[in-house]
């Protein structure tokens, strides 16, 4: 998939192309308004991802733009600014999502591609886990044809972990991913090693989990081979 | 109930938040009329003590001119007539008159006394074998070489009866009187007063200076005129202060956002790293946590100034009970995981109005994780709920460690740390849950006792 990133901080818009394109994306960067809008007028982009804080241009112009030239991008808005009105104007305006600066990585890519299974109706293969089978479209796991009562954050938990497999998620970035924006000020909060260690008890009542891996002092991971 | 008794117990320390020196405080208005009232009572019991001698003095004064006129006519009549139709010359040498009440009498008598008299006094006299007393005015003057007195009297029991008389209007006049103006008074306080009284009403249930209503409050009076006119420029000035600060805060907030952003897409690149040793995991993972603690901070700095500018909408309804449930089926494995009894009594439900739900459930959410964070292994933290006339009583209590005096004073302030020792965060939540109490007028209040718990109440205003 092509992406434009839109970001006036070049390290910023750098690293998130080296993680993209990591991810096989490919990916085109623009610093600047001016720069974006003619890249969006030659080329054809899947997903437009758009600082809304860029010195020369006001961002949300973009996304008129990007319609005039009847592009068919899907736009996340990620921007520092975080302000409520720019929010809903921005989804008003068309965006598919907007992420609030500074964000995971590995939360970008969840978004991009929710975006890209809502667009593209990709009906999602059921992933296979060891003798467990996760079926993403009807939130479900199934083991051996029985289904495995989860609560719908130990689902969320899970199903984040299995979108990026085989990377180590930080606890962090888990409590950001399910608890998103609810401010604890006590950061070694340990939500996610009791909602992981819960989570492990009820799939261990069905079969064995040598698969989700908790990587020591880091976070956890889900590793299954290619 | 148990549960009743502790509801009330937080609700009496609610109502007994007051501004110091409340036992001895008294409006305005009501020290005025009080004084009103006590003036006239003094007045009224001065002129009471007084009276009496004075309806005398002025009584006595009347009867005495009253005689003296009477002595006049009587002259004028023996001038005219001679004094032959009252006193024959031969026979008797006194003459005597009096009404039927005994009320007056008059006498005429020769006398041979060489002493000239004029004078009033008070005096018995015998009348029919009834001795009366009498006011008598006594006049000597001579007829052809003889000598006469001439008394008349007036009886004293007439004077006191009109004395009495007079006394009795005195006193419905009096409290007439008194009444009258002491309603006029108040009523003319009250008229006077009550430009103060709106400039105290816009001073009212203001908890944050944006809230203030710089609308004149229309008065004749100079004074009150300076003083609202003082406190709208103060209040103008002091929001534009705030203004500034909270601009400032969100430009930096920003300003600071960026270069986070930037350290931790680096980090998270560097960890996804496939041949990092364990060792540059942990730092790198270690690094990023100090990197969210302070993404967290200004975040926390943010959303504090964005409620405060309101920046944030109050448009939702929602069951209160239905948000508890959600938090406290959050909270319950972890606490389970802290061997901590995490207990909700929520018997009456509560639809809070125009209120946002995301905000309320971060206030709630911190309260809550905060009680089972501080409560140690075997501990209760109780969530329970009391529907009240005043409102919806929210009471969230645990067998934690419990607060000092001075932990409670500063408690909702940024930056102070419940517990200096424990170094665990920065003690922001709960000013943040503090701001977004105030942002929809919920009363927020703390009890605690050191080493046997703490009791967060909020009280939700009814719906109106």
């Amino acid at each position: 998939m092509n992406v434009l990133i839109v970001e006036d901080e070049k390290s910023l818009a750098s690293e998130i192309a080296d993680f993209l394109r990591s991810e096989n994306f490919l990916c085109d960067v623009a610093f600047t308004g001016k720069d974006a809008s003619e890249k969006i007028a030659v080329n054809l982009y899947d997903f437009v991802l758009l600082d809304l804080g860029l010195p020369d241009y006001n961002g949300l112009e973009l996304i008129n733009e990007a319609w005039k030239y009847n592009s068919e991008a899907s736009f996340i808005i990620i921007t520092a600014r975080g302000a409520i009105e720019d929010k809903v104007k921005g989804l008003d305006l068309g965006a598919d999502d907007y992420l609030a600066k500074p964000f995971a990585l590995v939360e970008l890519l969840a978004r991009i591609n929710a975006v890209a299974r809502r667009k593209f109706k990709v009906d999602t293969n059921n992933i296979i886990l060891g003798n467990f089978e996760m079926q993403l479209s009807s939130r479900k796991l199934i083991c051996r044809s029985d289904e495995v009562d989860l609560t719908k954050k130990e689902f969320d938990l899970l199903s984040y972990l299995v979108l990026n497999r085989n990377k180590v998620l930080t606890r962090t970035q888990l409590y950001e991913h399910i608890w998103g924006n609810i401010l604890d000020d006590q950061y070694d909060s340990n939500f996610i090693d009791v909602h992981i260690k819960n989570l492990r008890k009820k799939l261990n009542t069905h079969a064995p989990t040598p698969w989700l891996e908790t990587v020591r002092g880091v976070g956890y991971r889900i590793s299954y081979g290619e | 109930m148990a549960g009743n008794s502790e509801g009330r117990r937080v609700q009496d320390k609610l109502r007994r938040i007051k501004p110091p020196g409340q036992g001895t405080m008294m409006q305005l208005r009501t020290k005025l009329s009080l004084f009103n009232l006590l003036s006239k009572v003094v007045f009224a019991g001065m002129f009471l003590i007084l009276m009496p001698y004075i309806i005398q003095g002025i009584n006595l004064r009347q009867v005495d001119n009253n005689l003296i006129q009477k002595r006049e006519q009587v002259i004028a009549q023996i001038s005219d007539i001679g004094i032959e139709p009252f006193i024959q010359s031969d026979s008797s040498d006194a003459f005597g008159s009096y009404n039927i009440l005994k009320e007056e009498f008059i006498s005429l008598e020769r006398i041979d006394n060489v002493e000239d008299l004029n004078y009033i006094d008070v005096a018995p006299r015998l009348i029919e074998g009834e001795e009366i007393e009498y006011r008598v005015l006594n006049y000597s003057f001579v007829i052809n070489d003889q000598k006469y007195l001439l008394e008349i009297g007036k009886s004293l029991e007439s004077i006191r009866y009109t004395e009495k008389n007079t006394r009795r209007v005195m006193w419905v006049f009096l409290i007439f009187i008194i009444i009258l103006t002491f309603i006029t008074d108040l009523e003319y306080t009250n008229l006077l007063l009550k430009p103060l009284e709106k400039i105290k009403n816009k001073l009212k249930r203001i908890s944050d200076p944006s809230h203030f209503d710089n609308s004149r409050v229309k008065t004749s009076t100079y004074d009150f005129q300076r003083l609202d006119s003082a406190l709208n420029e103060l209040m103008d000035h002091i929001n534009a202060l705030f203004k500034k600060e909270k601009e400032i805060t969100v430009n930096i907030s920003h300003e600071l956002m960026t270069p986070v952003s930037v350290m931790r897409s680096k980090l998270e690149n560097i960890l996804l790293k496939k041949d990092l040793d364990p060792e540059t995991e942990v730092k790198i993972e270690e690094s990023l946590k100090i990197l969210h603690r302070l993404q967290s901070l200004i975040s926390s700095l943010l959303l504090i100034a964005r409620i405060e500018s309101h920046q944030y909408l109050r448009d939702e309804s929602f069951s209160l009970n239905d948000l508890l449930l959600e938090i406290t089926g959050e909270i319950k494995p972890v606490a389970a995981d802290a061997g901590v009894d995490l207990t909700s009594e929520l018997p009456e439900d509560f639809i809070f109005k125009s209120a946002n739900r995301s905000l309320i459930f971060s206030m709630l959410f911190n309260i809550v994780n905060n009680a089972v964070k501080n409560t140690p292994k075997g501990g209760v933290v109780k969530v329970r709920g009391i529907l009240r006339e005043n409102g919806y009583l929210l009471s969230i209590s645990d067998t934690g460690r419990g607060l000092s005096e001075v932990q409670k004073q500063s408690l909702f302030e940024r930056f102070k740390m419940r517990d200096p020792a424990s170094r665990e965060g920065t003690g922001i939540g709960l000013a943040i849950s503090k701001t977004i109490a105030d942002f929809h007028n919920i009363e927020v209040s703390v009890s605690s006792e050191s080493g046997k718990g703490t009791v967060f109440s909020f009280l939700f205003p009814a719906n109106s």
